[in-house]
């Protein structure tokens, strides 16, 4: 690399201003140190903005069938790391287990850090990886 | 059918000359020659690199047993810096009239509440930032953007008209170019009023005129840099910093449908930032 173009690399700048994740941060609505499992049955995958929707019937304690609704990243980040809704939506009609961050309101409603497949593959977002990683 | 000599001979000259053109963008894009088209401007056309602010993780797949980890490339992302060659001066913030000084603050503050943007709404012009792609003509710029309201477009024609008076305010406004030796200067008016010109609850009035620059360095990158005025609710014109911008190989991508129905939810006011 010449020293013009070393120059150039060196002084490059901050792109321009973002705007697919100006957006509330994932804490106003849930809360991010419980981080819980639920096994259930998904029904439905939506790869929308701002963020993808994951719909899952988990059967609740007294057997009932509760409905609930998971967001995640935005879409183009996903594709971005490699992953497309059709690996996702392979999970509808299959039993997996997810792990989720609770809305603190106390609704059905979840934040999806993790999606484990009945055939034990599984999609993981970064963060917990990412401490692995730097463990020596 | 079994191609003539003739056919023959014009396919492989076609050949040729396409390995030239590539051989000469390459060379021209590495070399320090500034690429230029047959009228002799700087040539912009061209695949930026997408300068979305994306969480900087990464995710983690089970394959078979086999780990893959792959991360959010942020390579074209870097720090502010004031040597970008050809950049006029700029300051961290505008200046409100002090009337306004309030409704900024508490725009800013309630920002996840009252940003268009986080609800799906068009960012306008110069939020939507620089194109993804910029078709070059003769008469007229052509850039395109990928955005989560949709993914816009506008064409900037370059024939020395005025500006459309009579047109109705829009959130990508009504948009004239012309050349400033190598730099395209952007001029664009007549916007709709619900739009922020930034995140920091920049609001602004009708009277937004917003000029964007754009140029090549001499290694062909691009440089976007914006300078805003608004005589409805600012002191003076204000110039945000420069945007130094990759060459990207990255298609275009058609963005997925905007749904949000978080605003209800919210208990808090945190918020990403996009820069």
């Amino acid at each position: 690399m010449n020293n013009r173009i070393l120059t150039v690399s060196l002084i490059f700048v901050l792109l321009v201003p973002g705007l697919l994740v100006a957006h509330h941060s994932p804490s106003a609505i849930f809360d991010m140190k419980m981080r819980v499992p639920l096994k259930g049955s998904v029904t439905k995958v939506d790869w929308i903005n701002p963020h993808i929707v994951v719909y899952m019937d988990v059967k609740g304690d007294d057997g009932k069938v509760e409905n609930w609704k998971f967001e995640s990243n935005p879409p183009r980040w996903f594709t971005k790391v490699g992953v497309t809704r059709a690996d996702i939506a392979e999970a509808i009609g299959q039993t997996v287990t997810v792990e989720i961050v609770k809305a603190i309101d106390g609704s059905k409603y979840g934040y999806l850090q993790k999606i484990t497949f009945e055939n034990g593959n599984s999609i993981a977002l970064g963060n917990a990886s990412e401490k692995e990683e730097a463990k020596p | 059918m079994k191609p003539t000599l003739v056919t023959r001979t014009v396919m492989l000259t076609a050949a040729v000359l396409v390995v030239f053109l590539s051989v000469t963008l390459v060379y021209s894009q590495t070399s320090g020659k500034t690429r230029r088209t047959a009228d002799g401007h700087p040539d912009l056309s061209g695949t930026w690199a997408f300068g979305i602010d994306l969480p900087p993780t990464g995710v983690t797949k089970v394959v078979d047993g086999q780990v893959i980890r792959s991360r959010v490339d942020q390579s074209a992302r870097h720090a502010i810096n004031n040597d970008v060659p050809g950049a006029l001066p700029w300051t961290k913030a505008p200046s409100y009239k002090p009337e306004f000084q309030e409704k900024v603050k508490h725009l800013e503050a309630n920002e996840s509440k009252l940003d268009g943007v986080f609800y799906c709404g068009r960012p306008g012009v110069p939020r939507i930032g620089s194109p993804r792609k910029i078709v070059q003509l003769p008469n007229e710029m052509i850039f395109l953007y990928e955005d989560i309201s949709g993914d816009p477009y506008r064409i900037i024609p370059m024939d020395g008209r005025k500006h459309n008076t009579k047109a109705n305010p829009s959130y990508y406004g009504d948009a004239v170019g012309h050349w400033e030796k190598d730099i395209l200067v952007v001029d664009t008016t007549n916007f709709v009023e619900d739009t922020w010109f930034g995140e920091d609850g920049y609001f602004h009035s009708g009277k937004l005129h917003v000029i964007e620059r754009l140029w090549l360095t001499p290694d062909n990158n691009l440089v976007y840099q914006v300078t805003v005025d608004d005589p409805g609710v600012l002191t003076g014109p204000w110039t945000n910093f420069p945007h130094l911008i990759k060459p990207s190989t990255e298609l275009l991508e058609e963005s997925p449908p905007c749904k949000d129905d978080d605003g209800s939810r919210l208990l808090n006011l945190d918020h990403h930032l996009q820069r």
